[in-house]
């Protein structure tokens, strides 16, 4: 490892899915970065963890859930990645069920993480679920969240 | 009772203290400064949220149950996404408290 291009943050997005539960939904999300080598398998377990332990709160608005876990909990590379689901899935939440796009991202140390997670706040404000509900393609839900991450 | 000649303590608390926190603390500093609050926010998460103290603590409303007396104005949010939403929460609970 090592070199410039291996610093380039990991998008990934994946449509269409099909999932049987919010589990499932996490890791759907979570294993295009796995399988990419941006975070370690025991990253998308932690994910799903956190929800078991503290309740559905990754589920920030109607239909969008943020899957994430801590920098150490196997993150190699700065990374994000889209799930959207053919059916959605209910993660228990009061009011934002059902759940139909899944995020998940990881980043390798604190700063990268707030850097992350801003221009995400914003590119979320500015209609981004909406955008990766719409995407006809992988490649068009990648665009979308390549230009999350292009002005970091 | 006129408490604007001190800086508001916010604490926005989630479950990891590091994902959804972190934006709803980006909401709430927005939201603050359109009402013109001068305010410290921070971001943490469930558990030692509970050993901290606050004037407000902004959460999903499924962690509020647990962070009963950490702040006299315990705000639920269930969408992330309405700004406008959480600043009409602020606005409302900071005139009750005396902060505007």
């Amino acid at each position: 490892m090592g070199g410039a291009d291996t610093d380039q943050p990991v998008i990934k997005a994946v449509t269409e899915v099909r999932v049987a539960d919010w589990r499932a939904a996490v890791r759907a999300a979570c294993q295009p970065l796995v399988d990419a080598g941006a975070v370690e398998a025991r990253y998308a377990d932690r994910c799903v963890d956190m929800v078991e332990e503290h309740g559905p709160y990754m589920v920030l608005a109607p239909g969008l859930a943020l899957a994430h876990a801590r920098p150490e909990d196997g993150v190699n590379r700065l990374c994000l990645a889209s799930a959207t689901l053919a059916e959605p899935v209910s993660f228990g939440h009061p009011d934002n069920d059902p759940v139909d796009v899944v995020l998940a991202f990881g980043s390798p140390d604190d700063s990268s993480h707030i850097g992350l997670l801003q221009k995400l706040a914003e590119h979320l404000l500015s209609g981004l679920a909406d955008t990766l509900r719409q995407a006809p393609d992988q490649a068009t839900a990648v665009q979308a969240l390549s230009n999350v991450v292009g002005d970091l | 009772m006129n408490q604007a000649n001190r800086e508001l303590k916010v604490l926005t608390v989630c479950g990891v203290g590091m994902g959804s926190s972190l934006i709803l603390r980006m909401n709430a500093e927005k939201a603050l400064s359109t009402l013109g609050v001068s305010a410290k926010v921070e971001h943490t998460d469930v558990s030692s949220a509970r050993s901290m103290k606050a004037d407000v603590v902004i959460a999903q409303g499924l962690h509020t149950d647990d962070l009963t007396g950490v702040a006299p104005v315990v705000i639920p949010i269930s969408n992330f996404m309405d700004v406008d939403g959480l600043r009409q929460q602020l606005d409302e609970a900071l005139r009750g408290q005396g902060w505007l």
